[in-house]
């Protein structure tokens, strides 16, 4: 299953929610979705899940467009939305068997369905709870099941982890991983960058309507920050060795804009990884104590906080 | 469906299931504190009021011989209380907490089409009705025991309420569609309240009347059973107009909502009109047109407001079952989504209901005589109420271009009632305001036009009216052409692929 979206747009009255956006992922990816507040986030998962229709643009599922052929277009898609259900007198069982049936499942197979689902999202303990009775954590895992219920090739997941406690966020990564083994094309937003580098394959980085960054994570990465940081800690003891080694290191071939960071000396290695390992050596061999040579990577979070510059419309 | 379909689908009747949403809401309605507690409460009310009639019975040495109509009568108001009031009211709720804009309720975006979930509310409505009625009839079945009432007059009014109450729960549902916010909505609640007050009153009023009749006596007669029909009908077919609107209510946008409800208002006003016709022949009395010819106005009127709101620019969705033979298209036209096309069928429909009910007015006897100045309000307020439409949708087209079309409607509602309400204004503030200022000639007033007594004054507005509209249409010619040139069958351009980021 690929999904392309197709210069997107959505306005709501004069304001732009969505300007012209493009990108695509395919199944078994999980593809992260990523911006301040207010940037447009929700609107397009929102037409992507054919719950809204886009101005001008268009959603191509398979090749099927979420403009001409909604109906077809939305049994492609499961969407769990940032709002939780919250349906009176309806128990967990009686509302994925509704949904079940919305989706056009019948009889054995249904039931089936169903009961795997119950299963994988872990409710079926719980599935004679009332809806309205539950945790957050234990709605969102139902939202999920309502998503999977009809087995749909395409997850868009708004904020899924949002109020989670630790254990059922790290619940919620394992889902995802599993299902984006089952082949699943997986568009998720959230707040939580660390956990999104972790699960993510591809990310789309949105603010005020527009794409400000799009790729592979490693693509991303590699643009935002070229240069690679390397951190030195020498043991405890040995600061007073700091101003000496920071001479050393601006004297060295390869290193620029070296720095002292609490009890750390970062600097940018312009060269490859073998001439870290050189300038490594060089340093034991003059004696510095060396306890830690690592390389800081820069993640998701940082580019986030680059790239974007907190807007909203 | 071709006959194969079809044929299949009766042959595998075991996979027939019910609707999904009459199962979702009927779960939810067992659950439901409200629907339980109000049964409870009803059959609690039925009780104590039956103890009551029979207790106060007991102490009266003569025999009752109408005791039996007495208490049936008495269940009559409690039924119809319980039930126009509470489940219009609990439909009505349901829905419109299903649709509001915090509560994104996927229902309207999983399979199920529009049609299935707002005749799924409806059924799930009529049930609840059912077990209403079902819970009252054992107490309503005795009282024909007790003599007072014959059983045709009980099934009869049991079925007569029963309509009305599925009537009134479609109206609910259609309110809960309408795109509102909730103090709107909570008003509209309100208001249907109060409203639901004069329902009840009407529906035991023709109630008492059958009873005193008696149903099983007039059974016999032709009449009853023509008027019984009439009713029915006109009953149903507006149930049926308010489930086609829901339905286009929460059918999106880009989807060709205009279709089914003009389909549908074409084959009512056609079925009505004939209706409307066999009364004329079988009376005699050319007035009888009238019941057809004044509903199809105001629903016309409703229709223009809502046609001016559409919008121009047409959907990939329905552009893509545009036809390409031209006089489909013409036909398609007139029905599809759009502002144009919209304005031909409210036209349309308005000038042959205006030349039908003429031919028939002189075709067949009159028992009171009609002026031409009578004739000509029904081609005034038309001719007023396309120039209001034409102008408000000059405006919006050519100044407001960027506001959403539905400003149209509004601004030909805010123009009429401007123009009505402003000289009454000034001459109030000049101490000049009678009755008889009212009903003076006010050109371009719309409401003047029924209240002037002067048949010439009449004739003046009907000139004034005429000029304008005219004058709009020539306004608008280049729009509404430029919307014709513009209903053409979708041409596909291959779209260049967006280059993929994952592979």
């Amino acid at each position: 299953m690929k999904v392309q979206v197709k210069n997107l747009r959505k306005e709501f009255g004069k304001t732009v929610a969505v300007d012209n956006i493009s990108f695509s992922f395919d199944s078994g990816h999980v593809f992260g979705f990523v911006g301040p507040n207010g940037a447009g986030k929700t609107t397009t998962m929102r037409i992507i899940s054919t719950v809204e229709e886009p101005t001008s643009g268009d959603v191509l599922l398979n090749g099927i467009s979420i403009c001409e052929e909604p109906e077809l277009a939305r049994r492609a898609v499961g969407y769990v939305p940032d709002t939780l259900p919250a349906h009176a007198d309806i128990t967990v069982h009686e509302y994925l068997d509704f949904y079940a049936r919305a989706y056009g499942l019948r009889g054995k197979k249904r039931t089936q369905a169903i009961e795997a689902i119950e299963e994988f999202t872990n409710v079926t303990g719980i599935r004679e709870k009332h809806l309205k009775a539950l945790s957050k954590g234990m709605k969102q895992r139902v939202s999920l099941g309502r998503a999977l219920v009809y087995d749909p090739d395409v997850l868009v997941l708004d904020e899924p982890a949002a109020g989670l406690d630790p254990r059922a966020r790290v619940e919620l990564r394992e889902l995802l991983m599993l299902l984006a083994e089952r082949k699943k094309a997986i568009l998720i937003s959230s707040h939580i960058l660390t956990e999104l580098t972790e699960i993510c394959n591809g990310v789309v980085i949105i603010e005020r309507g527009k794409i400000l960054e799009t790729g592979t994570i490693e693509d991303v990465l590699k643009k935002s920050s070229p240069r690679r940081t390397v951190a030195i800690r020498l043991v405890e003891g040995n600061n007073h060795q700091n101003p000496q080694l920071l001479k050393e290191l601006l004297q060295t071939p390869f290193v620029e804009n070296a720095r002292v960071v609490v009890n750390e000396i970062h600097f940018e290695l312009t060269g490859n990884e073998s001439a870290a390992c050189d300038i490594l050596g060089e340093l034991i061999a003059k004696k510095f104590k060396i306890i830690e040579f690592r390389q800081t990577k820069a993640n998701l979070e940082d580019i986030f906080m680059n790239v974007t510059k907190g807007g909203v419309q | 469906m071709s006959i194969a379909g079809i044929k299949n689908h009766f042959t595998n009747w075991r996979e027939w299931e019910l609707n999904p949403i009459i199962i979702k809401e009927l779960r939810q309605g067992v659950r439901s504190w409200t629907v339980t507690g109000m049964l409870l409460l009803f059959l609690v009310v039925l009780f104590i009021t039956s103890l009551g009639f029979l207790i106060t019975e007991s102490f009266d040495v003569n025999t009752n011989m109408g005791l039996g109509g007495t208490m049936f009568s008495s269940f009559v108001v409690i039924l119809a209380g319980a039930s126009v009031f509470f489940i219009p009211l609990y439909t009505g709720v349901r829905v419109a907490a299903e649709r509001q804009e915090n509560n994104p309720d996927l229902l309207y975006v999983t399979t199920l089409s529009p049609t299935r979930i707002i005749f799924g509310k409806f059924l799930c409505s009529a049930y609840i009705a059912l077990l209403f009625f079902s819970a009252c009839m054992p107490f309503m079945a005795f009282t024909n025991l007790l003599r007072g009432v014959d059983l045709p007059t009980v099934f009869f009014i049991l079925f007569f309420l029963f309509l009305a109450v599925c009537a009134a729960n479609m109206v609910a549902i259609f309110l809960a569609c309408l795109p509102m916010s909730r103090p709107f909505k909570f008003l509209f609640v309100i208001y249907g309240i109060f409203q639901s007050f004069g329902v009840i009153g009407s529906l035991v009023g023709i109630s008492f009347t059958m009873m005193r009749s008696g149903v099983g006596a007039m059974m016999t007669g032709r009449d009853f059973w023509i008027g019984t029909a009439t009713a029915v009908g006109i009953g149903l077919m507006l149930t049926g107009l308010f489930f086609v609107l829901s339905v286009a209510l929460i059918t999106p946008p880009s989807a060709n909502r205009a279709l089914p409800v003009r389909i549908y208002l074409t084959a009512i006003w056609l079925l009505g009109g004939l209706l409307g016709f066999c009364w004329v022949a079988q009376t005699g009395e050319a007035e009888r047109m009238f019941a057809w010819t004044y509903p199809t106005f105001i629903l016309m009127m409703f229709a223009l407001l809502v046609n001016i709101s559409n919008a121009d620019q047409l959907s990939l969705r329905v552009r893509r079952i545009i036809p390409q033979s031209k006089l489909k298209r013409a036909l398609a036209f007139v029905f599809f989504n759009g502002a144009a096309g919209g304005l031909v069928w409210v036209a349309a429909i308005l000038a042959a209901t205006f030349l039908l009910t003429r031919e028939i007015l002189f075709a067949f006897p009159r028992t009171v005589s009609l002026s031409d100045a009578d004739n000509h309000w029904f081609a005034t307020t038309t001719a007023y109420a396309f120039a209001y439409a034409l102008t408000a949708l000059f405006i919006q087209r050519k100044f407001l271009p960027r506001r959403p079309p539905k400003l149209a409607g509004l601004l030909a509602v805010l123009l009429a009632g401007a123009w009505a309400i402003a000289p009454s204004i000034v001459l109030f503030f000049l101490n000049q305001l009678s009755w008889k200022s009212v009903e003076g000639l006010q050109l371009g007033n719309i409401f003047n036009v029924v209240s002037l007594r002067n048949e010439d004054q009449r004739l003046y507005h009907l000139y004034f009216a005429s000029g304008w509209l005219l004058l709009m249409i020539l306004i608008n010619a280049k729009w509404f052409m430029r919307q014709a040139k513009n209903f053409q069958p979708l041409v596909r351009v291959t779209a260049e692929n967006s280059p993929p980021v994952l592979k």
